[in-house]
């Protein structure tokens, strides 16, 4: 089973699939672009030690990542305030935590100062997309792909129309940007098979996403997010011995809640309700510390959760509502629609229908 | 570091992005030419050479085809490449360093092993490797690079502040006994490249001279052509014993650009540019491979020596090439902004923060404690 729901020819590879480092190597020297740079700080250093923080955060599922990102990112901006690159990296890293409109005003000044700073566009197509503003975000990444910018674009319209459910559209741009890629880290091509993988989750096509994520994973071990969505798929596939194994030292070792949350959902499925309700109590404490330092990145997960293993719908609803106020996306709906069902059962679809037309 | 940031592409994969060649006669061997490839600037501890990138030097003996203002090489079509490539780590070192194995792929077919890291490196029948990570032995103010290039004005200060004051590289050094491994010389021209391996090889980046794609040719802001092209990537796409002319126009038209701004920062013009249109470096630079005299006693201070004689039209007296630890940028601004006819600017940095060695493998060890900022 391939990425994608046709298998690719040599026609696709004339040289043959790219050759990458391999993901612990890539990790190593991802830890030691970070250790290296994190004392030397030319604004460009700074904002690359951000930007190598947030793709840590990002593969190995660390908030604190995250976190020091930020710090990073408000200290480069009061530092240098006349320069884009400080404002284009704050942006990115209160994307991160959904704090979409005060990136936008970063984005908003960094144009003022940088009016064709390449990666202030990127950024500000990636947080439209985010907010639901597809006609927008589609138009700025198919101007990019007009000047020629091959990968990058190709990828990134891969994740939009993946986004959207376009099986289709979704698969011919990652293979153009499989094909397109002629760089040897292995980060950008494992982000978008994870993409893909959920793409194929929310599709219900299952094997299809256990081999997009099983691609990401064996390009990077230990890309976290994939790993954990591979677990869900394990587990709704019915090997949950499968996914307990790859979930357990993820939910050890990240202090993103989403893991423990997983395994307490699938080992309460299995009758292990001793070591269930250990997983669910340490996933909500620190779902809920995460949702007051952090409550627009949180809320969809946490919603999420309190929806499902942790058991409190009411809190669910509360959350879902927020993150439909953070941002208006079919997913955000969807979510507030299942916590409405979950309070409400039986009026569910009149009370979201309502709630849609307010 | 004189080609870290050298283009998008290069800086994707930090194991594949090169800092610096350089080439010169063993200090402790006279039967010996020493060339170095580092890679990965400011590299923290953990930091490791990539499986899926070969790192080669090319060797061709080369002759000097004219001297004058028209100086110029001829590089010969015979090629003597050395590859090096390593294995994914497995466990750790007593020192807490990934343990990398690795092999290089000599001219004539020979693989010989080494360990990353060990000092003694992999010998071999004339060619001696070492692998691992060093101290940077480059040093500079970068901030008052970028200033200068920002205000139009010499930015340095008497006392700089060394941008890599302290960090560590990734080095590959061979020692050869050139006169057995190679053929021709004593001159000998040396390009580097990372590619990423597979069965059609795609270079990554290459380098031949220091500072050419950063601070000879990445201000677009002089460049009255392509004022808004990142043209590096281009650039390093370019096989540099055989640049196309397709594009060679655009390399030139920066290189030139450049090159003036630099040559009016001190109010006045001593490169005026020849009946071309072209400044009398360019040529020369465009040539971008590093040029040693294998058969010249080592000497410290000789990068561009070789040059700066044929464009004078005399022969040259040491071995070119570039030493470690030559104080590259007093060396380049004096050249470009003076061409030596004044005073030798100083850019109030004047030594790493631990000098080279004059043995095996040449680079000093890595710095493991973080030192306090210069």
């Amino acid at each position: 089973m391939n990425c994608l729901s046709k298998i690719p020819t040599s026609a696709d590879w004339p040289a043959g699939p790219p050759r990458l480092t391999d993901g612990t190597i890539a990790v190593l020297n991802l830890e030691a672009q970070i250790d290296g740079l994190k004392d030397h700080g030319t604004i460009a250093e700074t904002a690359a030690l951000i930007d190598k923080l947030v793709l840590r955060g990002l593969i190995l599922g660390r908030i604190s990542d995250y976190e020091r990102a930020a710090q990073l990112a408000d200290r480069l901006v009061h530092d240098t305030a006349t320069d884009a690159v400080a404002f284009v990296a704050r942006a990115r890293t209160r994307a991160v935590f959904h704090r979409f409109a005060e990136a936008l005003d970063d984005l908003d000044r960094a144009a003022r100062l940088s009016p064709e700073d390449a990666a202030a566009k990127r950024e500000r197509a990636a947080i439209l997309q985010a907010l639901g503003y597809y006609y927008e975000t589609l138009e700025t990444y198919g101007a990019a792909a007009d000047r020629g910018v091959q990968f990058e674009q190709a990828a990134a319209l891969a994740g939009f129309w993946a986004e959207h459910g376009e099986t289709e559209t979704a698969q011919q741009f990652y293979l153009d940007s499989v094909r397109s890629y002629r760089g040897v880290s292995p980060f950008p091509l494992a982000l978008l098979d994870f993409q893909l993988g959920v793409m194929w989750m929310r599709q219900d096509r299952l094997n299809e996403a256990r081999a997009c994520l099983g691609s990401a994973v064996r390009r990077v071990p230990a890309y976290a997010a994939a790993q954990g969505h591979l677990a869900e798929v394990d587990a709704d596939l019915g090997e949950p011995e499968a996914a307990i194994a790859r979930l357990t030292p993820l939910a050890i070792s990240s202090d993103d809640p989403d893991y423990s949350a997983q395994l307490a959902r699938i080992l309460g499925e299995m009758g292990f309700g001793e070591e269930s309700t250990a997983w669910r109590r340490m996933a909500a404490s620190r779902y809920d510390e995460l949702t007051a330092a952090h409550p627009a990145a949180f809320a969809d997960h946490a919603a999420e959760f309190w929806l499902g293993a942790g058991n409190d719908p009411k809190k669910g609803l509360r959350l879902a509502e927020f993150n439909l106020r953070v941002r208006k996306t079919p997913r955000a709906y969807d979510l507030l629609a299942q916590a409405l069902d979950a309070n409400t059962v039986g009026a569910a679809s009149a009370r979201c229908s309502a709630h849609l037309a307010s | 570091m004189s080609d870290h940031f050298s283009g998008p592409r290069a800086l994707s994969d930090p194991a594949a992005d090169i800092t610096d060649l350089y080439a010169f006669p063993a200090p402790d061997s006279p039967d010996h030419l020493v060339l170095v490839l580092d890679v990965f600037g400011k590299s923290g501890p953990s930091a490791v050479f990539s499986d899926a990138v070969i790192y080669r030097f090319r060797i061709r003996p080369v002759q000097i085809a004219a001297m004058g203002p028209e100086a110029a090489f001829a590089p010969s079509q015979t090629e003597f490449r050395f590859e090096c490539t390593f294995d994914i780590p497995s466990g750790r070192t007593d020192s807490g360093r990934p343990l990398q194995q690795g092999r290089c792929l000599t001219p004539d077919g020979r693989t010989i092993l080494f360990r990353a890291d060990d000092e003694n490196g992999g010998l071999d029948s004339g060619v001696q490797v070492f692998a691992g990570q060093r101290s940077e032995p480059f040093f500079l103010d970068v901030r008052m690079i970028e200033k200068t290039a920002a205000t139009g004005k010499l930015s340095f200060k008497p006392k700089g502040s060394d941008t890599l004051y302290g960090t560590n590289i990734l080095a590959i050094v061979l020692k050869l006994e050139w006169r057995k491994v190679l053929e021709g010389g004593p001159l000998f021209a040396v390009v580097c490249e990372t590619l990423a391996s597979g069965k059609r090889p795609v270079r990554i980046e290459r380098i031949g001279r220091p500072e050419i794609k950063n601070v000879t040719l990445s201000w677009k802001q002089f460049d009255q052509v392509n004022r808004n092209l990142e043209i590096r990537d281009l650039y390093n796409s370019e096989d540099a014993f055989d640049l196309k002319p397709d594009y060679f126009d655009v390399y030139r038209a920066r290189m030139n650009a450049n090159l003036e701004f630099h040559d009016g920062l001190d109010g006045k013009i001593d490169w005026p540019f020849d009946q071309h249109g072209n400044h009398p470096l360019t040529k020369l630079l465009l040539a971008d491979f590093l040029v040693v005299d294998a058969s010249k006693p080592f000497c410290e201070t000789s990068y561009f020596e070789i040059e700066r004689s044929m464009l004078e039209g005399l022969t040259h007296a040491t071995p070119g090439g570039r030493w470690l630890n030559q104080d590259f940028m007093d060396f380049i601004y004096t050249l470009y902004v003076n061409g030596g006819n004044g005073p030798p600017i100083n850019d109030g940095v004047d030594a790493p923060i631990a000098w080279s060695s004059k043995v095996f493998p040449y680079l000093a060890p890595r710095n493991v404690a973080k030192a306090a900022a210069a």
